[in-house]
């Protein structure tokens, strides 16, 4: 086991460097030229080629990518002298827009988009496997008809429409909750619950619909196995049959999605933050593609893949531990 | 119904006795009878065979007696076991016979464990739902029981998964789940046909071993008529749902009297035959709605 876990994060790093590449020669060949967006109204030339210089745009590709590189893991300093700009390790780059270091402005934001993931995942594993569950158990009956239904809205229903519907609703019109905002839990727990609602709401929602369909699915699969027939002969009591020979089988298959999706998710949820004003790493990066700031999205879409490849591992591993049959034999 | 009660009836009627079944399934276009109008009986250290070809109503009369029809199926007639009906009892009452009073062994034995859980938990589970013992006893009965179905090693085994043991060792395991509760009957429905052939002989062997031992009655389903004559003492040959022939097993295979039971013998190949082709079994059915 312990070396299936060294082999897995070995591949983990070469991923995380062939999507470092890939993402930087994305925005090398196709951005335009950093130089003459951060110029502004008082350019010429001279200047334009003395920020080239100081972003270090002006060098060839793959010295640009090795300076990328070596910033993550030793920091790097841009320009010289007295208007040198130092960012430390790990520095994912430097937004010349904003005066910032990327790791900090992403720093700051993570924790909203954090708040955002685990607060609708909760929801919507809730939601989404107990309607899933009673779906199939009540197959055919009203219980399922209407739980397939609302998974129906759910899954065709943009997000964006649902939550501009309950922001106009909830808070402009009948006015029982306030506009989002990004409070600390600590100072006020009423207002963060308040302003996180929504977004939890919306964001499970979707999710949900997705997870009661598939825990639906699944369990009717297993309701229909022969193990289920011999643990009914066992006389079993019906309740302990359920849990106990339906649950695992069905639910397994549900861990590996979630944590793709939960992982997607840290990486910030777009939309959403963008619709509610929550100023997460979703918001920040919708608000770097406005700017072209180039180094912010980057970083942020780095970010992303790293949640994915690890979160891959990390339900690999934990597949092994709750089916036996890909248990790796030692 | 606990075991002293049955033990002392032992004297008594036949262990299983069926009178009339029918099971009858509901679809949109009518009702459709499965099974119709069956009887037999099943006697102590007594073992039935039940023989038709696939769709003849064999697995349903199993199920029926065991209370687990599929939904939208219903059984009628009358379904003794120790003289006491228990066709129309409640699922409560049902579920504290099954797997103590009349347990099963299923047809394909990986898919009839479950792959999530040890054999370990899967024999205990089953002991543990009719008796009230600790954990560590429960344990001891399932090491017992793997024993006597003769897996090597057992106390190293019970904690083995379904997919770790080979095809001939699933079914052994299936027969320990039958048999830990020491149930009056057990129902065998095509307990060898996923098995190859020196194993099906090795199984069958054991089952009859087991028998011996324990006393309990049986009911062998299966199409195969070579392992009817084997194990079986009596033999039902059922087809379309109906019963087209019943006697002792001598003079089902010495003396068949209806042309279907005829028809499943002549379609037997024999070394000392000449053969072109392999004779079919033509289209008997009796009545039964299809």
């Amino acid at each position: 086991m312990p070396g299936y876990i060294l082999r897995r994060l070995l591949g983990v790093a070469v991923i995380l460097f062939l999507v470092s590449f890939l993402t930087f020669c994305i925005f090398f060949l196709l951005s335009p030229d950093p130089a003459v967006m951060i110029c502004g109204k008082t350019c010429n030339p001279a200047r334009i080629d003395q920020i080239r210089e100081q972003l270090g745009v002006n060098q060839p590709f793959l010295a640009q990518f090795w300076q990328f590189l070596s910033g993550i893991f030793a920091g790097r300093t841009y320009g010289e002298g007295a208007a040198a700009i130092h960012c430390a390790a790990p520095c994912l780059g430097f937004s010349f827009q904003t005066n910032q270091s990327v790791v900090d402005m992403i720093t700051a934001r993570l924790p909203v988009s954090v708040t955002v993931a685990v607060g609708a995942a909760v929801l919507w594993l809730l939601i989404g496997i107990s309607a899933g569950l009673v779906s199939a158990i009540k197959a055919g009956t009203w219980w399922d008809k209407g739980a397939m239904m609302f998974a129906l809205g759910g899954i065709s229903l943009p997000n964006y429409f649902i939550a501009l519907v309950l922001q106009y609703v909830l808070v402009v019109q009948l006015q029982v909750l306030p506009f989002p905002s990004t409070p600390d839990f600590g100072e006020d727990p009423l207002f963060w619950f308040q302003s996180y609602i929504m977004p939890w709401t919306v964001l499970a929602f979707g999710y949900a619909s997705m997870y009661a369909r598939l825990t639906r699915a699944n369990v009717l699969d297993t309701l229909g196995e022969n193990f289920m027939r011999t643990a009914r002969a066992k006389g079993l009591p019906s309740l302990l049959v359920l849990r106990r020979h339906a649950l695992r089988p069905s639910l397994t298959p549900i861990v590996t999605l979630f944590g793709m999706d939960f992982a997607g998710l840290l990486g910030g949820a777009l939309i959403t933050e963008t619709v509610f004003g929550l100023n997460g790493v979703g918001k920040l990066a919708a608000d770097s593609i406005g700017k072209n700031d180039q180094p912010v999205i980057m970083a942020v879409t780095l970010m992303a893949a790293f949640f994915v490849v690890v979160a891959n591992v990390v339900v690999d591993l934990l597949y092994a531990v709750l089916d036996p049959r890909v248990r790796v034999k030692s | 119904m606990n075991r002293t009660e049955s033990k002392a009836r032992d004297d008594g009627g036949a262990l299983l006795e069926v009178r009339g079944l029918t099971v009858t399934f509901g679809t949109p276009r009518g009702d459709v009878d499965v099974v119709r109008d069956l009887s037999f009986t099943v006697d102590r250290r007594q073992t039935l065979g039940i023989v038709g070809e696939s769709g003849s109503g064999k697995s349903m009369t199993s199920l029926a007696v065991m209370g687990l029809l599929p939904k939208g199926a219903t059984a009628s007639g009358s379904i003794r076991l120790d003289g006491v009906e228990i066709l129309g009892k409640s699922d409560a009452a049902l579920r504290k016979l099954r797997g103590n009073s009349m347990a099963m062994v299923f047809q394909d034995p990986l898919s009839s464990l479950n792959p999530y859980y040890t054999v370990g938990l899967q024999i205990t589970e089953a002991y543990r739902a009719h008796h009230n013992v600790s954990r560590k006893a429960a344990r001891a009965v399932a090491i017992e029981a793997l024993d006597r179905v003769r897996i090597k090693d057992p106390h190293l085994r019970i904690d083995h998964y379904p997919h770790q043991f080979s095809g001939g060792m699933r079914q052994r395991i299936m027969i320990a789940i039958a048999l830990c509760c020491e149930p009056d009957l057990v129902i065998a429905d095509e307990p060898t046909t996923a098995l190859d052939v020196t194993v099906q002989a090795q199984i069958l062997e054991l089952m009859a071993d087991l028998q011996a031992e324990t006393g309990t009655g049986m009911i062998f389903i299966t199409h195969d008529l070579a392992v009817v004559s084997q194990v079986a003492q009596d033999v039902v040959v059922m087809n379309g749902g109906v019963q087209v022939e019943a006697g002792s097993t001598e003079q089902i295979f010495s003396a068949p009297q209806h042309d279907y039971t005829r028809a499943l013998l002549a379609a037997i190949p024999r070394l000392d035959d000449d053969l072109e082709e392999l004779k079919m079994v033509g289209d008997f059915r009796t009545g039964a709605t299809r």
